[in-house]
């Protein structure tokens, strides 16, 4: 059933990557920019054309600049217009064109620059460091944890609750990487083999280092319009059907860790307004946020596509490769293409823009593709936003 | 460094002490090359608009307003105090021995700036001779 709201309907109308790599010479305005160009040509709109901008990037510590939404504007053609900055930790990707959807589909906008960057390289030794301030500073900050450990009691805990191997979960790394050989954006693609993935270095157990996604530098970039200008422009207008966004209890220690909750709300309220009552059966092609290989299972089975536990299960019968029923993750994912927090999140949707559109080039999935989804996570590990497209 | 890896201890791998974020390192960008490069041969290297004509100083990428690529030039423009203020203490709060002036420099028909170090007698508007190419700029007022 369809929600009662009112609201005009929303199209993607262009959209541009940059190169998904560790330490590129680019600066984050430069790259910005990169990103912002080539989503205006595909478009076919200037910057002159462009009502508002909304730029997403993930903590400033990435990059190093303070205040990043300002000096961004620069680059993302936010100078002398409105601009908004969105910032939900990871979950910010998909947060930059909900929240462009919003400028547009209550009428303040009619054409809106969506714009995500983060440069994870500049923090030294390692961008993991800049999590050292987001715990909690009198019972987890005495053991100067990192993001692993707690991605790695998660991960040990879905395993046990729903008796999933290694070998079950590597696989998701293995088909990421494949997809992601046929991305011209990607950093980490290749032909690996679960052997590969149990051999690689331990982090943190049960996390070994082909079980995550690499440090990149990158951007992307959406133009996302209202009904009459996307009919104006082109005649493949990209529909925003649904979007969702939620929060789990932020003490992650409370939480059931076997099942993203946060994400089956932000699920629900995507598919209501999108009226799908079915997602296994109606969502044709998927990117959910794949940081960690269990990431993508655990986040299938939060958007209620796979039942709990059963992920695993349906990605060995190859439901989920690139020629299987619901391709997931056809860009190659974090895990592929590469992880610039904010800007990986707007890849996942862009990625499925194209595909929906049909201009995913080697990236195109086999099937028809009519319904697609892109999600992603982050905050203190509880935020989730989710947005559902149609051709 | 606290980020040292020192090996496996139960299959776990161990940074010693604390991980800090103990530096940024930085990019200076596709533009910022051609503009440190330029200051090494003693250049000034900016980037006009092929739409607008507009000149940026120091060089960047693109045009913010049109949007478009820019193409790097050498400026010869004249340059010349468009504002300076004088420093008394240093970022501790100790009393400088001798005031320091800073002066942001302009160039005539460009946008943009750099700040520099002044020596001689300081007064907006004034044309100055770049002495050290540099951040900041070493100048001296003619």
């Amino acid at each position: 059933m369809k929600s009662n709201l009112y609201f005009r309907r929303v199209a993607v109308i262009g959209a541009g990557l940059t190169l998904f790599r560790r330490r590129l010479l680019e600066t984050p305005q430069e790259l910005a920019w990169e990103a912002s160009r080539k989503a205006l040509d595909e478009a076919g709109l200037d910057l002159k054309d462009i009502d508002c901008v909304v730029i997403g990037s993930a903590p400033d510590a990435f990059d190093g600049v303070h205040m990043k939404g300002e000096y961004l504007a620069h680059g993302s053609g936010g100078i002398r217009r409105m601009v908004t900055r969105v910032f939900v930790g990871g979950a910010t990707g998909v947060m930059v064109p909900i929240t462009a959807w919003y400028h547009v589909a209550s009428g303040l906008c009619q054409k809106v620059l969506a714009v995500a960057e983060e440069k994870m390289s500049p923090a030294r030794p390692h961008p993991q460091s800049v999590f050292r301030y987001i715990w909690d500073p009198i019972t987890e900050k005495p053991l100067n944890p990192n993001l692993i450990w707690i991605f790695a009691m998660e991960m040990h805990r879905y395993m046990y609750v729903n008796k999933i191997s290694k070998e079950e979960i590597a696989l998701v790394s293995v088909k990421n990487k494949r997809n992601a050989l046929n991305n011209p954006y990607a950093q980490a693609a290749g032909n690996i083999t679960v052997d590969d993935v149990l051999k690689s270095e331990i982090l943190v157990w049960p996390v070994q280092l082909l079980d995550t996604s690499p440090v990149s530098d990158g951007a992307a970039a959406m133009v996302i319009v209202s009904e009459d200008i996307a009919r104006r422009y082109t005649d493949t207008p990209v529909w925003i059907e649904g979007v969702g966004w939620a929060l789990d209890n932020t003490e992650w220690t409370g939480r059931e860790l076997t099942y993203p909750r946060y994400l089956e709300y932000a699920a629900r309220m995507a598919y209501k307004m999108a009226a799908i009552e079915r997602p296994s059966k109606e969502i044709d092609v998927i990117e959910p946020y794949d940081p960690f290989d269990y990431k993508e299972l655990h986040h299938i089975e939060g958007l209620m596509i796979a039942k709990r536990g059963e992920a695993p299960k349906l990605l060995k019968e190859g439901v989920f490769d690139i020629d299987g029923d619901i391709p997931s993750s056809p860009s190659g994912g974090l895990l592929g293409v590469g992880n610039p927090i904010a800007a990986a999140g707007l890849m996942k949707t862009i990625s499925i823009y194209w595909q929906l559109k049909g201009t995913a080039g080697k990236m195109q999935v086999k099937k028809p593709v009519h319904t697609g989804l892109a999600q992603a996570w982050g905050d203190l590990m509880q935020a989730s936003t989710v947005i559902v497209m149609r051709n | 460094m606290s980020w040292d890896k020192i090996g496996y201890e139960d299959k776990l791998l161990v940074w010693n002490e604390i991980m800090e974020a103990e530096e940024y390192v930085y990019t200076v960008g596709v533009a910022g090359e051609e503009f440190f490069k330029g200051l090494k041969e003693k250049r000034i290297v900016g980037s006009k608009c092929p739409k607008c004509g507009k000149v940026y100083v120091p060089a960047r990428l693109y045009c913010e307003d049109c949007f478009i690529k820019t193409e790097f030039i050498n400026i010869t423009s004249k340059p010349y105090i468009y504002t300076y203020t004088i420093i008394y203490a240093d970022e501790n709060g100790n009393k400088l021995e001798k005031p320091q002036v800073v002066a942001l420099v302009r160039f005539e028909n460009t946008n943009g700036g750099l700040l520099a170090f002044v020596e001689g007698e300081v007064e907006i508007g004034k044309e100055v001779e770049i002495l050290e190419y540099k951040i900041p700029l070493i100048v001296r007022v003619k």
